[in-house]
């Protein structure tokens, strides 16, 4: 019931995000068919041709309809650099962004989670001091510098993982976890930095309410109450700066692909983007825009897991 | 080009040479770009470090590194730079090819004859060459597939076979090339993309798909493209050239940053890398185990005045801002300082229309002299901009955005307004800059100037009328030279007429520079004779030449 509460609202930003994706696009300057005849062959006939077979001198709104129409139908063109379907493109780049991110994620929660609540359960402590700043420290690092660090280390000294380069799940799966390892560490410190300042406060505001001094008085082992009991009701703001933070690492992506040579859909944007693929930098930003959308959805959701009283409406100050 | 043995290192020198990696990046990351280390011991101009190639050795597979991916493989469609280059003649036998001595000799053809007054050309396939699709290359195939480069929609080879009228069939081996008029500069069209021949049945075959399954004749059969991954290629089992190629596989990757393409070669990930990024050229020198191929490439870094428009449609405007820029400080801080010699013409020194008499009259850092031209102009009470006498001229200059080309116009910027100039600067996206140099929408800014191509090509494009002429410059004593370069294939006259061009460009500075360009092929040591190819004659080709191999003559030890 909660879900479909909801589902109007995720309509309308998608439908939002399509129109601001096409608009945006489209106003950029540079013209596509310069791009794709080249400038030795650019003669205005030419270009004019091509702007004819694009469908480019249509007006914007005839277009956005045409795009929207098609793209509804999973059809989002050819793209005018490569001649390649844009849906064929994001259906095999998009799993390889996906799985850095969630493998990045995964490693910013796996040693976020411990860290935090250790930090939390250390309040004031020097251990405390310590990961607080070192979370400061990690978050002031912009993620090529750890990429090449990274790769200096894990590649150029110990040879242990590769420096760059892509193998697929479906070929090789030990080499493909090898292949994303230093592209998902890259992006997880900073991710791991803000997931334990966030975490280490809100526990330290959970672990001083009435119920943890019950657990407390009632003998329960310090690693029960900070797991079992402390721990859920302090993870909404980790939940929800997850969900937000799928933003940030999808923007991540556009140059840790670029620097790991990795094919997912974070270069294929910059390189759309570059010599004015529109069709393609449409697609895939509309995509990249859902996605972020349907995370966030989902993230909402899980609230009501969280927390019970908000799906049945008592609550809805968190939504 | 010069060759040696390189000096054994100490593997601390490896260390710092990684190191140097981290460094660079420091200082891109806080002061915007990396400016040149002044590396005390490094040479300028191309040196070529490599171990003697030794005997062929069968077998084996390499990976190679490239800069960039290319769009598509299709010979009329694709962009094909210096990485798309190295694929095609994996993939790809070209028709022609150019020598060591710069002369335009035939790789696929057997032979390709003029007439008197160089209007038609007729080229002679070998015979039983195949396509890796079986299909026969013959002169019905060729005029099959070329007709597409001719006539498709959207061909980006449009412009330059403007000049073909058709390709006609004499005999099952034998093709006429039908020119519009006369052109010496035809051969050179040939070593490129339009010289590609791609199996005619396999493009019918696959349609609009057929840029991502290329079949041609070359040493390489196409096994799988992952596009901004990996391009696999595997050896031609019916190569026409006996005993060629010797690897088993090569398997191309698009690996964009600099930084760790380089770190890719130092790991192990690849075996070769490309570049021609001055920064990487010096850090490649000082890798342990690694040979260098280097090329002084002529498509050096630039600027163009746009002559259309005032104060530019003045020479002593152009004359002076050229002399007021010191092209060594350019070069340093676009990381080339020590390796990259500054430029002077259309030609780098490693080419064979390099001239000594135009280097001298470039216009060099002078800064009295520089003084001199702009007062003169701003105190002209007919300067062209029409502005009252005694104002300072005010004018934009735009460069597309990168941290060390924002360097590079702020270092021009100060050195103009040292002048007395009021210089705006304007970071412009590359698409959308190109576009405003298209249409002469535009001051000043930088641009790469030359090629290596034939100089009819280059100049003609550059300095008639046509939409490549951005700098809007055009001289009777040009056009003049221009035709002899069209009607003659002698070599030393057509030479006179370049250094002629040559002299009239520096007098008149449509264009200036701000360095050379040097490339590299960087390998591991077990790969070799990258630079050693031949034509199927036995004559020597023109090597690792800006950083492209001929792939069906390397091979691998160990």
């Amino acid at each position: 019931m909660y879900v479909l509460r909801r589902l109007p609202s995720l309509i309308a930003t998608v439908f939002a995000v399509s129109l601001l994706t096409f608009l945006t696009t489209s106003l950029l300057p540079g013209d596509p068919a310069l791009q794709i005849l080249g400038a030795e062959n650019a003669t205005p006939e030419a270009i004019k041709a091509v702007r004819t077979e694009l469908g480019l001198d249509d007006s914007l709104p005839i277009r956005y309809l045409h795009w929207v129409g098609d793209a509804l139908t999973g059809d989002f063109g050819r793209s005018y650099r490569t001649n390649e379907p844009v849906s064929q493109a994001i259906v095999e780049r998009l799993p390889v962004t996906a799985e850095i991110g969630l493998l990045a994620i995964v490693i910013a929660l796996a040693i976020a989670i411990p860290v935090g609540i250790l930090s939390a359960y250390r309040a004031g402590s020097r251990t405390d001091k310590l990961i607080s700043s070192t979370s400061f420290g990690l978050l002031a690092v912009p993620n090529f510098m750890v990429a090449i660090l990274l790769i200096l280390i894990f590649a150029v000294w110990l040879g242990v993982l590769p420096a760059t380069g892509w193998v697929n799940f479906t070929d090789d799966p030990a080499q493909n976890l090898r292949s994303a390892l230093l592209p998902a560490m890259s992006l997880a410190i900073a991710e791991m930095a803000v997931y334990t300042r966030l975490l280490r406060t809100d526990m330290i505001a959970t672990l001083q309410q009435d119920f943890v001094t019950m657990a407390r008085v009632k003998g329960v082992s310090n690693r029960r109450i900070l797991f079992r009991h402390a721990l859920r009701p302090s993870s909404f703001s980790l939940l929800t700066v997850a969900g937000v933070q799928v933003g940030a690492i999808i923007g991540g992506t556009v140059v840790i692909e670029t620097l790991f040579a990795v094919p997912g859909v974070g270069r294929l944007l910059l390189e759309a983007v570059l010599v004015r693929d529109l069709l393609m930098v449409q697609g895939v930003a509309l995509v990249i825009a859902v996605s972020y959308v349907v995370v966030n959805f989902t993230v909402d959701i899980l609230y009501s897991y969280l927390d019970p009283r908000i799906s049945h409406g008592r609550s809805t100050a968190r939504v | 080009m010069r060759v040696h043995r390189r000096p054994m290192r100490g593997p601390w020198k490896r260390a710092l040479a990684s190191a140097g990696l981290v460094g660079l990046l420091l200082g891109s990351a806080a002061c915007g770009g990396g400016s040149g280390d002044g590396n005390g011991d490094a040479e300028a101009g191309a040196v070529s470090e490599a171990v003697e190639a030794g005997d062929p050795v069968e077998g084996g597979s390499i990976a190679v590194g490239l800069e960039a991916e290319t769009n598509s493989w299709m010979p009329h469609e694709g962009t094909f730079n210096q990485p798309g280059l190295n694929v095609a003649y994996a993939i790809y036998d070209p028709l022609m090819q150019r020598s060591a001595d710069g002369e335009v000799r035939p790789y696929l053809a057997e032979s390709l004859e003029p007439n008197a007054d160089l209007t038609e050309w007729t080229l002679k396939l070998r015979s039983g060459v195949q396509f890796h699709d079986g299909t026969p290359l013959d002169a019905e195939a060729l005029k099959t597939i070329f007709d597409t480069y001719l006539k498709g929609t959207g061909s980006r080879l449009a412009a330059q076979l403007a000049q073909v009228t058709s390709l006609d069939v004499v005999d099952d081996l034998t093709v006429v090339y039908k020119l519009t008029e006369t052109n010496a500069a035809f051969p050179d069209l040939l070593v490129g993309a339009s010289g590609w021949p791609f199996s005619p049945t396999a493009a019918a075959a696959s349609g609009p798909d057929a840029g991502a399954n290329p079949v041609g004749t070359g040493p390489f059969v196409f096994e799988s493209w992952q596009r901004d991954s990996r391009l696999v290629v595997k050896k031609n089992a019916n190569y026409w050239q006996e005993g060629k190629p010797y690897l088993d596989e090569i398997v191309f990757r698009p690996i964009p940053d600099e930084d760790t393409r380089l770190a890719s070669l130092q790991s192990g990930d690849i075996d070769v890398m490309q570049s021609l990024r001055q920064s990487t050229v010096i850090r490649a020198r000082d890798l342990e185990g690694v040979n260098n191929f280097e090329h002084l490439g002529s498509n050096a870094g630039g600027m163009t005045l746009n002559t259309s428009r005032a104060p530019f449609d003045d020479i002593r405007v152009r004359q002076a801002l050229v002399h007021a820029v010191d092209q060594e400080a350019l070069i340093e801080v676009l990381g080339g300082s020590g390796v990259t010699p500054p430029q002077t013409q259309f030609w780098s020194p490693d080419s064979a229309w390099y001239s000594e008499k135009v280097a001298e009259s470039y216009p060099g850092y002078d800064l009295e002299k520089a003084q001199e031209l702009y007062d003169d102009y701003i105190n002209d009470p007919e300067r062209s901009d029409g502005k009252p006498v005694g104002t300072a001229l005010s004018f934009m200059f735009q460069c597309p955005p990168d941290p060390s080309l924002n360097e590079l116009s702020q270092l021009y910027q100060a050195l103009w307004q040292a002048l007395g100039a009021q210089v705006q600067l304007q970071a412009t996206e590359q698409a959308a800059w190109i576009q405003d140099m298209l249409s002469r929408d535009y001051d000043t800014g930088c641009t790469r100037v030359g090629a290596d191509r034939d100089p009819y090509l280059v100049f003609d494009d550059a300095f008639t009328e046509g939409p490549l002429n951005m700098t809007a410059f055009q001289s009777p004593e040009i056009d003049e030279q221009l035709e002899i370069l069209r009607t003659t294939t002698d070599v030393d006259a057509r030479k006179a007429a370049v250094e002629e061009i040559g002299l009239v460009l520096n007098e008149n500075v449509p264009n200036a520079f701000s360095g050379g360009t040097l490339t590299v092929l960087a390998t591991k040591e077990a790969v070799r004779n990258l630079d050693g190819w031949t034509f199927p004659d036995g004559a020597e080709g023109n090597g690792a030449n800006a950083s492209t191999a001929m792939w069906g003559h390397v091979w691998r030890v160990e």
